[in-house]
């Protein structure tokens, strides 16, 4: 059994914010990458030979379509996708979403996804309030977002993912508790919630910069490191960076940012959801097995461009990999880590339940200052 | 023949092209192909060429029909100017250059009065006269009214585009004198330079001003009082070209199983062992120090390692002063000299890149001079030396006059500077209506510490500095203590003027919390005279960081990044409880940026 990622690279525009593999304006282009999508299921080792594997070989457990938009592609590009799928290996029982953004999609289409049997539906949400969504370049508004909530559930959808960013530029803590409770009143299976990243080289990065091309030469020579170092800089530390030089968009400081987590993790867990990953929760259930299969390192196939295949997991990113999981994991993958493991308990980030090594409270806060003692 | 030698420097402000202009006349007299030319011959470390400047002198013989001239370049920075002073008492004459679109600065000043102190014959040439900004007129009425020379001395040139080079040549050999000197005198030849060659023990550059020097004779450094057999002299050309006899006049190199060049120190006179002159060359000064800083290994395994660099850097470099010293906070590690904060900076930069060590420099101190109360005075090189305030009678500190060369807009600017820094406004003279020297007394310390940043920044980058030292004074000076996490960290201690005391506290206790990475807890920073705390900042605790999102094909990129973050920490001192940057150690020096 294993799990299958199939990438999907086109959007009708780029979000500010996003550095995956994803082009705007090359629809036309489609037809062709969904024929390369169905060589590569049929040129998979384990499908090759697959009267010789065996069928629990060649199960998938889940199947996740990601991008991107997959939304932009047709019912019949997945209709010709899923039948190769269908020819080399199993689909059983299988979690099968599809990540989709409201403004790509209508009533029709999405009956016709669920009838080719997709059951679980990721929707791109991000935020439920019009200025936000306009900052991070979002196609749609609040209002349809909710509409394609609805046409989701109408069309048969009761499964389905809500993804929403805190800490956006200028957002307050009444603005993100007012997008949470929004989004629980719809009452999805499964949230998704994520501080904004500032990733270099995306348009937010540039826009940051604009106001003040010299804002990242008032850095330190410390914190120019660091911020090589990481690659990308929280809100907060840019926000010290502009504030400086010039009155760029004010980003909420560490403190409102860990308020609005602390806010979030209290209200969906009160509101009936499991907090079962750092950003993720959800109803009895409804985790993502996909996702999970991330966090507890197997192996999966991953099918278009820049996706990647894990056949023989690497054992380097396996326990910070599971310590994203809040149940932790078991005590014996630690072994050869005694003194860390010890420095973090004493620390107050990490703690021993029922023979698993998990974070604490504040482990989940400073998550980053744990895993970096076991890569 | 005497007559048929020229010795000659080139003098020059930083980046006016002394390095170019040296590499045209090489090619010009053949000595180099052209398409053997690597940029910038003469720079042969890569410090050098990466900095633009000449760090070592060096000197090269070229053949100009039937002339030897011998260029000995010199160095280029103010740090060096006893190498300089010295390179320049091994010639006759000195082309001055000038950058036509800068004019003349203050080491042009400074290096034509070294010239001319050395009673060399100097020729000035406008360099640069290519370039879309040179001011030719203006460099040379300045050429004509500050250094009196007359307007048919000067020589225009372009080094970059070869231009000039034939006149330059045709004055050396026509306007310098050839050198004097009595070939059958005893031996006097100074060493105008030296180096560690790890084959061959040192190397010393020599000019022969009286007498000759044979191969196989005994010599005597009649500085140091040591005697060497002169296993090999000959003259200098790309490579060394081994001779039998080296005569007045001539300059040339002498290697003599010399192990280490603080036994032939730049300036030393050497004569005959056997029939020594009865006095050595004037001028010889031994070299002292100027600024110190301690040098600490980032993990304390790398101790011998840096020990054993710091060695083989001081083999090339007798400027360089080392001792063992402990602190409390960093370990085992070593007080250094140098002769100021380039010669400091470099020297870290070396020991980082050619010997791969994690260093820690702690901030840059001068030599204090402190008078006890029963005793004799002390010098200390280390702020953590000084004696508690009780046995103090006074402390007296190292003090430079400064000369500064700027542009008349910025006068204003440089002179509330300098005032700032705790100068003593000496004089001011315009040398055109728009450009003026100014002169100040200045507390070294002042100017080792972020002065001639400051003074680049004040005057759009116009001005231009040189100093000389003239002795102790007595200031009001304490010892400002830091204390991070409520630990005094020694190894960021300095002695600071009673009255800027508090201004560098604050500054400095901010620039801390900038330097140093939030941690679990917050950590308080606080500067203390005398366990009186004069300032404090607090570096709040981490509150939240953590990777929000991590999936499947983004899992690599997350561990790298999760990777480089724990590497960056390795590269960080543990203090208690706190770990600190390198950076954070020389944050004294950035102070006011």
């Amino acid at each position: 059994m294993t799990s299958l990622y199939i990438h999907i690279p086109f959007c009708k525009q780029k979000c500010n914010y996003c550095d995956f593999v994803s082009y705007a304006g090359k629809e036309h282009l489609i037809d062709e990458y969904v024929e390369a999508l169905c060589r590569e299921i049929r040129s998979q080792p384990a499908t090759r030979d697959s009267l010789a594997s065996s069928e629990v070989e060649r199960r998938l457990a889940t199947i996740y379509f990601g991008g991107g938009t997959p939304t932009l592609l047709e019912p019949r590009h997945f209709d010709k996708i899923i039948k190769n799928l269908n020819s080399s290996f199993v689909i059983r029982n299988s979690e099968f979403t599809i990540e989709s953004n409201p403004g790509t999609t209508d009533l029709a289409k999405l009956k016709a996804l669920r009838s080719l049997g997709i059951n679980r539906l990721s929707i791109g949400v991000q935020s439920f309030n019009d200025k936000h969504l306009s900052t991070l370049g979002r196609i749609h508004n609040a209002s349809e977002a909710i509409k394609f909530y609805e046409d989701a559930r109408t069309a048969g959808f009761d499964n389905i993912n809500l993804d929403l960013m805190f800490a956006l530029p200028g957002q307050t803590l009444e603005e993100w508790k007012r997008d949470l409770h929004t989004a629980l009143d719809l009452g999805p299976e499964h949230l998704s919630t994520y501080n904004l990243q500032i990733e270099e080289g995306t348009p937010l990065w540039e826009r940051m910069k604009q106001p003040s091309p010299d804002s990242l030469k008032t850095l330190t020579l410390s914190q120019r490191e660091r911020v090589l170092r990481a690659g990308t800089f929280s809100p907060w530390e840019k926000v010290r960076v502009l504030s400086k030089s010039d009155e760029g968009i004010r980003f909420p400081s560490e403190e409102e940012e860990l308020t609005m987590y602390k806010y979030t993790i209290e209200t969906l867990t009160a509101a009936g959801y499991k907090h079962y990953e750092i950003s993720n929760f959800a109803k009895a259930g409804f985790e993502c097995r996909h996702n999970i299969n991330y966090w507890k390192n197997g192996s999966f196939i991953g099918i278009g461009t820049g996706a990647k295949s894990q056949i023989i997991p690497d054992e380097r990113n396996t326990i910070f990999l599971g310590l994203r999981l809040l149940e932790g994991l078991p005590v014996e993958n630690f072994a050869g880590y005694e003194k860390e493991v010890a420095g973090l308990i004493n620390d107050g980030l990490l703690e021993r339940n029922n023979g698993h090594y998990k974070l604490t409270r504040q482990g989940l806060y400073l998550g980053n200052l744990v895993f970096e003692k076991f890569v | 023949m005497l007559s048929k030698i020229r010795n000659f420097s080139i003098i020059a402000h930083i980046d006016h092209g002394k390095s170019t202009l040296a590499d045209r006349l090489l090619e010009y007299t053949g000595t180099i192909e052209k398409r053997d030319m690597r940029a910038q011959v003469l720079d042969t470390m890569d410090l050098e060429r990466e900095r633009g400047i000449t760090i070592k002198a060096q000197a090269i013989r070229m053949q100009y029909q039937d002339y030897v001239l011998n260029l000995i370049d010199t160095p280029g920075h103010v740090d060096f100017s006893y190498e300089v002073s010295r390179s320049l008492a091994a010639c006759e004459g000195a082309l001055l250059l000038v950058d036509a679109s800068q004019g003349i600065e203050a080491q042009t000043l400074a290096n034509y009065h070294l010239a001319q102190s050395n009673k060399l014959t100097v020729i000035p040439v406008i360099n640069k006269i290519d370039l879309p900004g040179a001011e030719v007129e203006m460099t040379r009425n300045e050429l004509i009214k500050t250094l009196g020379f007359a307007e048919d001395e000067i020589i225009l040139a372009s080094a970059k585009e070869g231009r000039g080079i034939d006149e330059i040549i045709n004055a050396v050999i026509n306007r310098m004198p050839p050198p004097a000197g009595d070939p059958s005198a005893p031996l006097q030849a100074l060493i105008f330079d030296s180096h560690y060659d790890p084959y061959r023990g040192v190397i010393i550059y020599i000019r022969i001003v009286n007498g000759m020097l044979r191969k196989g004779d005994q010599i005597l450094l009649m500085g140091t009082g040591k005697e060497f057999e002169a296993l090999e002299i000959g003259t200098l050309r790309l490579d060394l070209i081994p001779c039998d006899s080296l005569s007045a006049g001539e300059v040339g190199y002498l290697i003599g199983n010399i192990k280490t060049i603080a036994d032939a120190h730049v300036g030393d006179t050497v004569t005959n062992a056997r029939k020594p002159a009865s006095q050595p060359l004037p001028g010889y000064q031994p070299i002292k120090p100027m600024v110190f800083c301690g040098f600490y290994p980032i993990n304390g395994e790398d101790y011998e390692l840096l020990k054993e660099s710091i060695e083989k850097l001081q083999l090339n470099d007798a400027a360089l002063f080392y001792e063992p010293e402990t602190s409390a906070a960093l370990g085992f590690g070593f007080r250094c000299g140098f002769l100021g904060l380039l010669h400091l900076e470099i020297t870290q930069q070396r020991l980082t890149r050619e010997f791969n060590i994690g260093l820690i420099a702690t901030t840059p101190n001068v030599v204090y001079k402190v008078n006890l109360n029963s005793k004799q005075p002390i010098y200390i090189d280390n702020p953590t030396k000084l004696p508690d305030v009780s046995a103090i009678a006074s402390i007296e500190e190292p003090y430079l006059k400064v000369s500064i060369f700027t542009p008349a807009d910025y006068v204003g600017a440089v002179m509330t500077l300098a005032t700032e820094k705790r100068g003593t406004f000496i004089n001011l003279e315009y040398l055109d209506p728009k450009r003026a020297i100014i002169t100040y007394e200045m507390p070294l310390a002042e100017v080792i510490i972020e002065f001639h940043d400051l003074l680049k920044s004040v005057s759009k980058g116009y001005a231009s500095m040189d100093y000389e030292q003239i002795g102790y004074r007595v200031s009001d000076l304490v010892k400002l203590d830091i204390l991070i996490n409520h630990e005094p960290v020694d190894a960021l201690s300095f002695i600071v003027h009673r009255d800027r005391a508090f201004y560098y506290g604050k500054k400095l206790t901010e620039r801390l919390v900038d330097e140093i990475p939030k941690h679990m807890f917050s950590i308080p920073i606080q500067a203390a005279i005398g366990g009186k705390v004069i300032a404090r900042e607090t570096i709040k605790a981490k509150r939240k960081d953590v990777l929000q999102k991590c999936y499947g094909g983004d899992i690599t990129r997350k561990r790298k990044l999760l990777e480089k973050q724990k590497e960056g920490k390795k590269k960080m001192k543990l203090i208690g409880k706190v770990e600190i940057p390198q950076e954070a150690f020389l944050a004294v020096l950035r102070i006011g940026k």
